[in-house]
């Protein structure tokens, strides 16, 4: 097999991954949310938003450090730095929902800062990657537009998985804040992959 | 006229299963409103008036009432919440999560002029309509607060004697009303010899992890059937003896002239004693899965025993 298919192997599936994570932090962070801001349609809306920015600013981000770095691995630190933030989450999600409550309140300010602190930052983190795969993965200006299609296609079959799985299968069965931490991990060991196959996914690249 | 009394009997008994069959039988839709949290249907006629959450193409009965007769508690599990009075060392100050129509804090106000109620409703609609339709009056000792019920608590120190917890949203109990966490902050709410009085269904397994959880912060948890619904009152301290409640019940009976006897009510009285649910947590409240699994409506019982 050419090292251009096992490169796409290796990042669609890091895609999928991703992609599943990312939506199963945020049905996660609504279980944060919930006990302090309650449990209505603000409360999603508030949260859905805040991801919705994350996406934006990492592509944003993501885009423009692909371009002049071309480097995986810095990629990979990303996602290290987004799985170590939220494998912190439920060390002090508590304190700071609390304190947030008293002196933010629970209206649209204080759910949207609380949803801000869970999510955007390691999702930002997170959403860096499509802009990598598709540069790494673009070898011939041609291919281009099908190429964002797949990336872009498949990263959304992770988000679908993400979604149901995580609300329908795992946590029925788990707690929350175990599977926060088992995520994260899972993120931690995505950018550990990137940081390794740095050269490899490079490839050819100038 | 027997058969038409017949069948307000099986009207009512629709009605008293708070979470169950099509309510409000021959009746007109008086209003609609889709609020922020809820689709709130007000069914009426000349005698009656009823609040329904619509939900799956079901109404889910809310709150019910006979116009002529305001002092009436149509819904019998209504009636039990209203026990919380007879346990409470001093029925002083009562605040209740879930408002609906109103009927159960207007009852008890009818008959306690001088208690302070606050009811605390997540849905500003429903406090609209409460006051529009179900003779729900706000005055310097009966106040509405629109919040959510529990980050209401975590803002607000101030201690109740008796908390009656009834907040559906249509079948559903929001999971974060229904954890470990969320009991011992009601806990932390109550003032001395206070109580906690919370409506459940007890159709499904979400009932057995709900009165476990309930048992894992309060030592003394009784149950009651309410028609249909059960409702717990837990209390710290000693399970009371029945002597004892009793007595406490006639004491309150006698002061405040409850329309639908406390006595009488707390003869029915069984007590948690072998709780088999799983306690639920913020960390693991799978609600949902556990609303699905249905279990025989009578199999509670097993879990109580006669008070002593």
């Amino acid at each position: 097999m050419s090292s251009s298919i096992l490169r796409g192997i290796m990042l669609f599936t890091l895609a999928i991954v991703l992609g599943f994570a990312l939506m199963g932090f945020e049905m996660l962070a609504s279980r944060y949310l919930y006990p302090y801001f309650g449990g209505g349609i603000n409360t999603w809306a508030s949260l859905i938003a805040t991801v919705l920015v994350a996406l934006m600013l990492g592509y944003l981000l993501g885009g423009a450090l692909v371009d002049r770095t071309m480097s995986p691995r810095l990629c990979g630190f990303l996602l290290m730095g987004a799985g170590a933030y939220l494998f912190s989450i439920p060390l002090w999600v508590d304190p700071l929902f609390g304190w947030t409550l008293r002196n933010v309140g629970d209206g649209m300010v204080g759910i949207t800062f609380g949803a801000t602190m869970l999510l955007l930052l390691p999702l930002t983190l997170i959403s860096v990657f499509t802009p990598f795969a598709v540069r790494l993965l673009l070898t011939s200006v041609s291919f281009g537009g099908r190429l964002v299609g797949y990336v872009y296609g498949v990263s959304t079959i992770g988000n679908v998985l993400g979604t149901l799985v995580t609300v329908f299968t795992l946590m029925p069965l788990y707690g929350s804040r175990a599977l926060t931490m088992v995520f994260a991990g899972i993120i931690v060991l995505c950018g550990l992959a990137m940081v390794a196959a740095h050269r490899f996914l490079r490839g050819s690249a100038e | 006229m027997t058969e038409r009394s017949g069948f307000w009997r099986a009207a009512a008994a629709a009605a008293a299963i708070a979470l169950a069959a099509p309510a409000a039988l021959a009746a007109d839709l008086l209003e609609r409103r889709e609020s922020l949290y809820n689709n709130i249907f007000i069914f009426g006629d000349k005698d009656t008036v009823t609040m329904t959450f619509g939900h799956n193409k079901r109404y889910y009965t809310e709150s019910s009432m006979k116009l002529a007769e305001p002092t009436l508690l149509t819904v019998d599990y209504t009636r039990y919440m209203t026990l919380g009075v007879a346990y409470a060392a001093k029925p002083d100050r009562i605040l209740e999560i879930g408002l609906g129509g109103g009927r159960t804090v207007s009852y008890l106000k009818m008959f306690m002029p001088d208690t302070a109620i606050l009811a605390v409703e997540i849905d500003k609609d429903v406090v609209d309509l409460a006051k529009k339709y179900f003779k729900f009056t706000e005055s310097a000792s009966m106040r509405a607060v629109v919040a959510d019920g529990r980050s209401f608590l975590m803002r607000d120190p101030e201690k109740w004697d008796v908390i009656l917890i009834d907040a559906y949203r249509g079948p559903f109990v929001p999971f974060h009303l229904l954890t470990r966490e969320f009991y011992t902050l009601v806990k932390s709410r109550l003032a001395p010899g206070g109580v906690v009085v919370q409506n459940i269904e007890p159709s499904t397994m979400l009932f057995d992890s709900a009165t476990t959880t309930l048992a894992s912060v309060f030592p003394s948890v009784d149950l009651y059937d309410g028609g249909g619904n059960v409702v717990a009152v837990a209390y710290e301290g000693q399970s009371l003896r029945q002597a004892d409640l009793l007595a406490r019940a006639a004491r309150a009976q006698e002061r405040f002239k409850f329309r639908h006897d406390l006595r009488a009510m707390a003869q029915a009285r069984r007590v948690l004693s072998r709780p088999v649910g799983k306690v639920m947590t913020d960390d693991f409240a799978p609600v949902e899965t556990l609303r699905a699994i249905e279990k025989h409506n009578e199999k509670w019982k097993e879990q109580t025993d006669a008070p002593r």
